[in-house]
């Protein structure tokens, strides 16, 4: 049987397949990254694409979340503050019915409800990062102004549109109230309509009780109303951080499935290269002693 | 004749054919590392013997050349799998450098920079952070800066792919000089071998065209047909003849459509070529299979993105109470559409975060927009006339119905898949090769060994022959001398 006179230049190929192998597999320790291009493993290549774009998603929603939660606080606090300046406006003006004052004392109630009307009224134009808060979508300018007539109107120039936030698993939160829902109520929910006719009931010499304890009754309605109102910002607060909360564990979970999809068997590595480094020394030795002698060496 | 100088004449020629036989040992020995060469053995023949009034008298052995020991079927069975070898080992040379492209990330931070992946996510989420701010003039520049991104990594994608097909093709048309030059050699060879020695092995010249032959179906795929005479015709796999006996049919190269094409004759050549085989069927794969699909996905990904986001803040109303401009500069078509990928808008108030008929407060249009990163059959396309005036029925989708992540990720499967499966291919390939190889080295590759043995044993017979030789002699002169003394000794 006859045999390849040049077997040792095979064994040489084998020797520098052996260092191949050695060389990628120490790249793959040294940066810890299993799959280093699309061929070594095409399905998680493919994977990893859609868990990167997942974690992406959560991570952007979990900024923006930040940013909308203090808008929300704004209006949350604003609203609080309305309150509590219906609250006094309330008191004023039951005091004012109770038939014991003069007309000098309920003009000055009256002057007091209008100072209210003015706080009630900057509080309805907050804005937060330069935009107006309670304007529906037209938010770049004041959306209540106080008419100078007698009795005085207040307008409201925003909208009815409400935003909402989408959260990464298709959930929509409300990000605002239209100022006019809140403020400009159908019927006895109208604060500024309360208020307004308020200021004009006190200022008039000859109080009509009958009609000043009606519109005393509309300001308390119109101010449940307004807690009412607040609610809604409460609860959107509230879904933000649930849903922030659940995107971040989520998150997590992403990290760590994209990791072990990714990321090298340190010790399966390590195993791999310590045997193949063997088989190179082994192939060494081999070829250093089979050497390249033959017969001729033999004869004289 | 039974005399003694029969004897010495039987003798003298033996002396000759072990002469012969250690030549050819000692070309042998001297080509021992001579790429292609096959030993050589040589030919023994006896003397017809000669019959005189019915007495048979023996004439002596003759050496009467040299016979190179080879397997033409072996050799015919390597230079296929050579073929196939080739040819997957250069297409897949050229897969890795397409694939080298888009390597995975595999950070889990933020994006890697030249991810087309992130870009596409980090894109539309711009819009969703819109969403919580539409009138924020730093939201609306990110939309913009994350546009540019994605644009321009699209767009290197596809030029580098570009140019690496132009690489491919002036390599493809280098192949044809290579291949012309060994034709050539071949058809003259062939010429040579029939003139030379038409019925038996002709040696060195057959090692020659051996080799020649070898190489040339590395470069391209071959059959090869022996005809009468010791000729030997060559033709492509699909059946162009490029030699035949002494002439060779010239391989040409011509521009078509941009890419180089290959003739032969007037034959259009080129697809059969591709499927052929060899270095020359490697590269035309990847030039005109693999990189087009590459190019195809990138082309419908970057048309896809560009037309939805376009058509979607068309939609919608700006800043300024307009309605949306194009974001993207709006590709005609498909075709070519990821090369010349690039944002149009420059100013970010126009980007229509909100719906029409609302204030400019409104988000409802930011977050349609990002609705397109989730959605594979966005509302925006029913209906959606594309630029060449094909209005896309309901239900039909640019990207296949996936969304845009969802596109790419199945690109990058596909493409991993195609690269995977020609490596496997090719390793296998190589195995069978250096198989084969081993084989035919064992019947044709010199032994030193076997030409010790045989140095010896020619040594030990040409030993003898000159001791019969000598003793020979001393008969001849004792004949001379029969019964006198005298001085011939």
């Amino acid at each position: 049987m006859r045999v390849d006179p040049s077997y040792t230049t095979n064994l040489v190929g084998a020797l520098d397949q052996a260092q191949l192998n050695s060389q990628q597999l120490s790249s793959e320790l040294s940066s810890g990254v299993r799959v280093t291009s699309l061929s070594s493993d095409p399905l998680a290549a493919g994977e990893n694409v859609l868990l990167l774009n997942q974690m992406l998603q959560d991570d952007s929603f979990t900024q923006s979340s930040s940013l909308v939660s203090g808008q929300l606080q704004v209006a949350d606090s604003a609203l609080g503050q309305v309150v509590g300046q219906l609250t006094q406006a309330v008191s004023l003006a039951t005091s004012a019915n109770n038939g014991t004052m003069n007309a000098s004392d309920r003009q000055s109630i009256a002057n007091q409800i209008a100072g209210i009307r003015a706080e009630v009224l900057a509080l309805a134009n907050s804005s937060y990062q330069g935009q107006y808060i309670f304007a529906g979508s037209i938010n770049s300018s004041a959306p209540f102004t106080l008419s100078a007539t007698t009795p005085a109107t207040v307008t409201y120039s925003g909208d009815q549109n409400v935003n909402y936030l989408k959260t990464p698993n298709g959930q929509r939160i409300q990000l605002n109230v239209p100022g006019s829902q809140i403020f400009s109520g159908a019927g006895a929910n109208n604060v500024f309509a309360a208020l307004n006719s308020l200021v004009a009931d006190y200022s008039t010499s000859a109080t009509d009780t009958a009609q000043a304890v009606s519109d005393t009754t509309a300001l308390g309605s119109a101010l449940n109303f307004v807690s009412q109102q607040r609610v809604s910002i409460d609860n959107s607060l509230t879904q933000i951080t649930a849903a922030s909360n659940a995107v971040s564990s989520e998150q997590t979970q992403l990290t760590a499935a994209q990791t072990s999809l990714m990321q090298a068997d340190v010790a399966k590595v390590a195993t791999q290269l310590s045997l193949s480094e063997t088989q190179q020394t082994a192939l060494e030795d081999v070829i250093a002693q089979i050497g390249s002698g033959s017969l001729f060496d033999k004869l004289h | 004749m039974g005399t003694i100088s029969s004897a010495f004449s039987i003798i003298t020629g033996a002396l000759n054919a072990d002469q012969g036989g250690l030549s050819i040992i000692a070309g042998n020995v001297a080509n021992a590392n001579t790429p292609g060469y096959s030993r050589e053995t040589p030919n023994w023949v006896e003397n017809s013997p000669i019959v005189i009034n019915g007495h048979t008298y023996g004439a002596g052995v003759t050496e009467t050349g040299a016979t190179a020991v080879r397997d033409r079927v072996l050799e015919q069975r390597l230079d296929q799998q050579q073929q196939l070898a080739s040819s997957s080992g250069t297409r897949l040379a050229a897969l890795n450098t397409l694939q080298a492209l888009f390597t995975p990330d595999s950070g889990s931070a933020s994006a890697t920079a030249g991810d087309i992946g992130n870009d596409i996510t980090s894109f539309f989420n711009s819009f969703a952070s819109l969403e919580a701010n539409p009138g924020d003039n730093a939201l609306r520049q990110q939309v913009l800066s994350t546009a540019s991104t994605l644009a321009g990594d699209i767009s290197n994608a596809a030029s580098s792919v570009n140019m690496q097909r132009s690489a491919l093709d002036q390599e493809a048309a280098g192949v044809a000089t290579q291949v012309n030059a060994l034709t050539a050699s071949i058809a003259k060879l062939n010429l040579q071998i029939q003139s030379f020695s038409p019925t038996g092995d002709a040696g060195s010249l057959e090692d020659q065209r051996q080799q020649d032959l070898s190489q040339l179906s590395q470069l391209i795929g071959i059959n090869q047909v022996t005809t009468e005479n010791n000729g030997l015709t060559i033709t492509t796999t699909s059946g162009q003849t490029l030699v035949s006996e002494g002439e060779s049919n010239v391989l040409t190269t011509g521009k078509v459509n941009g890419v180089t094409d290959f003739f032969v004759g007037g034959t259009d050549v080129t697809a059969q070529t591709e499927s052929g085989g060899g270095s020359l069927g490697g590269y035309l794969t990847a030039r005109d299979q693999d990189i087009p699909t590459v190019l195809g996905a990138l082309d419908q990904m970057a048309f896809g993105i560009s037309t939805e986001v376009n058509a979607q803040n068309a939609k919608g109303i700006d800043l300024n109470g307009n309605a949306g401009a194009a974001i993207f500069v709006q590709p005609q078509q498909a075709a070519g559409a990821a090369e010349t990928m690039s944002v149009a808008m420059t100013d970010p108030s126009q980007i229509a975060a909100a719906a029409a008929g609302a204030g400019s407060g409104d988000n409802s249009n930011a977050t349609a927009m990002a609705d397109l990163a989730t959605s594979g059959d966005p509302p925006i396309l029913n209906g959606l006339v594309l630029p060449g005036g094909l209005a896309l029925a309901a239900g039909q989708t640019l990207l296949g119905g996936l969304t845009p992540s969802g596109y790419y990720s199945g690109f990058v499967t596909t493409l991993g898949s195609t690269v995977s499966q020609v490596q496997t291919e090719n390793t296998a390939q190589n195995a069978s090769v250096v198989q084969l190889q081993t084989q035919n080295n064992a019947l044709s590759q010199v032994n030193l060994n076997d030409e010790a043995s045989a140095m010896t044993t020619l040594e030990r017979s040409y030993q003898a022959a000159s001791q019969v030789f000598s003793m020979i002699n001393t008969l001849m002169a004792a004949a001379l001398n029969l019964g006198e003394q005298s001085t011939v000794a």
